[in-house]
């Protein structure tokens, strides 16, 4: 009996503090640390306290140099439109577009040679909205071009979806080559996509457009497809041995039953094109993103400012409705 | 009108699902197959339909025997009423009616779901007959209840006037008074086109009700084929006893952690 209680007073204990434990956490600790300092991780970390305490008046920071120059000229926003009256050709007086004034101001330009200040009086004709409405212009572009994105990818991924489904692909060669397309599709971003068509097709919503179309098509179709293996296949078996072809199978007894799934896909992507879209200006395809690239490089921060806002209602906006939209449909 | 000619299927397992079995089902007759599971009523079916080929004898349809070739063409006069169902959950009844005109109808008429009066107008009869109403046309299939879904499912059989239907087990999942009055709706659209039914039922109260003729199996073989009069007391017994036996097991399948 004694012997047999010193027996289970001997077995192992749980250790939590091991050799082994350390070891590993103290060899996470190194990767973690040369791949923050890779990432400037520890820039970032010293820079963004240097900031914290430059805001409570101790010593300088760049980071808050760069916030402070943002925000000192982006606010107020700048909604209004200035243009030089000399510079708009057969402009009538007597019939200004709405809301519009003229306005004296003065024109300086250095002279280098004479080394003097010579102001010169000049006219502006200011349009109070007019910035305004030449960003939400370009703002329904941009919804534009997520709307043909959308339109586009889906025309790509419907026959591409079928094709790439075990069940309905003609052969299975077919299935992979499909499969195989869609995700080349799939793993190529916008951004890239729409630099070679820039390339190709020149500055303008053309090259976005079929950028968007070209990556979410890739995306469409892999959902389509999964849809269509994973519907029931006893309504599909019933109409198949009665002798109807698989096409009319498919638009029978597997559409009626995808199509939910399939909508609200759509949406979701169509919402993210739009999103997108709003980016791909930057590198010239078109949508508010030249806008707001041209604005940037001019330093033109309260025009930025504006254009954000602008952006970020319309995401607002499209958030809340693609969700009743939603609620609606399912 | 239908022949089996000493039929055989043995599957790759060795299970000999139908052993030697030879029947002839004359226009419209309503002929029962009862048996328990595993007796071969689905696979004599399935060859009928052109999904299972016998491995020895052969089945003619109108005087001609079904092969790989043919099938497409013996599929489309054969109307299906399947055990599940099967019917199109979110489509309307009215198109899981028309549905089973597919095979006959073009690919863009179809695709735009465009049928003619005539075509839709026989399926309201259908529909009319089998005790449907026409606030019951736009709605979707998986709106009705069990038996409603199953007189669907006849309409869908009988619409592309098929000469033979097959209904496995269409009665499975209803209770007595629905199951009555659904194979009062099948006999009676079959009687009224003339078509012939070959149906597998294993209650044999429904089957003296109904049939014509009937047709017990046992382990891939004919027991008893004759008119429900023919049938005594013994045979009844020993089908009752059978397919009791069946109901037996699945009921101590379905809850056996308690039977066992």
């Amino acid at each position: 009996m004694n012997v047999t209680e010193k027996k289970w007073q001997d077995w192992p204990t749980h250790q939590v503090i091991t050799p082994k434990r350390i070891f590993f956490i103290l060899v996470a600790f190194i990767l973690l640390s040369i791949s923050a300092h890779n990432t400037e991780i520890d820039k970032a970390a010293v820079d963004t306290s240097k900031a914290f305490l430059s805001a409570v008046g101790m010593g300088d920071s760049q980071v808050l140099d760069g916030a402070v120059r943002f925000v000192s000229k982006a606010f107020p926003i700048q909604i209004s439109e200035r243009t030089e009256i000399s510079r708009i050709e057969g402009l009538d007086r007597a019939d200004l577009p709405w809301f519009a004034y003229v306005e004296i101001g003065e024109l300086r330009e250095y002279d280098a040679l004479d080394e003097k200040w010579t102001i010169e009086q000049t006219e502006y004709l200011v349009e109070p909205l007019g910035y305004l409405k030449k960003v939400i212009i370009k703002m329904w572009e941009t919804i534009e071009m997520g709307f043909w994105g959308t339109l586009i990818s889906v025309m790509i991924s419907l026959p591409l979806g079928v094709l790439a489904t075990k069940n309905y692909a003609p052969h299975r060669l077919v299935y992979t080559g499909a499969r195989f397309w869609l995700s080349f599709h799939r793993a190529m971003p916008e951004l890239i996509i729409a630099l070679f068509l820039v390339l190709m097709y020149g500055f303008g919503p053309v090259a976005g457009v079929l950028a968007l179309a070209i990556h979410t098509s890739g995306v469409l179709g892999k959902f389509f497809a999964d849809e269509i293996e994973n519907a029931p296949n006893g309504p599909q078996l019933a109409l198949k041995s009665a002798g109807t072809s698989s096409l009319k199978v498919l638009r029978y007894a597997v559409l009626p039953h995808v199509l939910p799934a399939w909508i609200a896909y759509v949406q979701y992507i169509f919402e993210r094109n739009i999103r997108t879209a709003t980016v791909l200006g930057i590198v010239g395809a078109g949508g508010i993103g030249m806008e707001l690239k041209g604005r940037w490089d001019l330093f033109d921060y309260d025009h930025v400012s504006t254009i954000l806002l602008v952006i970020f209602i319309t995401v607002l906006i499209l958030e809340f409705g693609s969700q009743k939209l939603r609620t609606k449909t399912l | 009108m239908l022949v089996f000619d000493s039929v055989s299927r043995q599957y790759k397992d060795g299970t000999i699902a139908v052993n030697n079995v030879s029947l002839q089902i004359p226009q419209g007759e309503f002929c029962v197959l009862l048996g328990p599971s595993g007796a071969g009523k689905s696979t004599l079916m399935n060859m009928i339909n052109g999904v299972v080929a016998p491995t020895s004898g052969s089945v003619a349809f109108c005087g001609e025997i079904i092969t790989k070739s043919n099938m497409r063409q013996f599929q489309r006069q054969v109307g299906m009423i399947h055990q599940q169902l099967h019917l199109i959950p979110r489509l309307s009844v009215l198109h899981n009616v028309l549905s089973g005109l597919l095979p006959e109808r073009g690919f863009w008429r179809s695709f735009f779901k465009f049928f003619s009066k005539e075509d839709q107008i026989k399926a309201f009869t259908l529909l009319h007959e089998v005790g449907l109403e026409a606030k019951h046309l736009q709605r979707r299939a998986s709106d009705l209840s069990g038996g409603q879904q199953q007189r669907v499912a006849i309409a869908r059989a009988f619409v592309s006037d098929p000469k033979v239907v097959l209904a496995d087990e269409p009665v499975a999942s209803l209770d007595p008074t629905m199951s009555r009055s659904v194979l009062n709706s099948l006999k009676s659209a079959a009687k009224h086109r003339d078509a012939s039914v070959v149906c597998t039922l294993h209650q044999l109260e429904y089957a003296l009700e109904f049939a014509d003729r009937i047709v017990a199996l046992r382990a891939g073989r004919v027991f008893f084929d004759g008119s429900p009069k023919d049938l005594d007391l013994q045979t009844q017994h020993a089908i009752y006893s059978l397919t009791q036996i069946e109901e037996k097991e699945r009921v101590g399948k379905r809850g056996n952690e308690v039977a066992v």
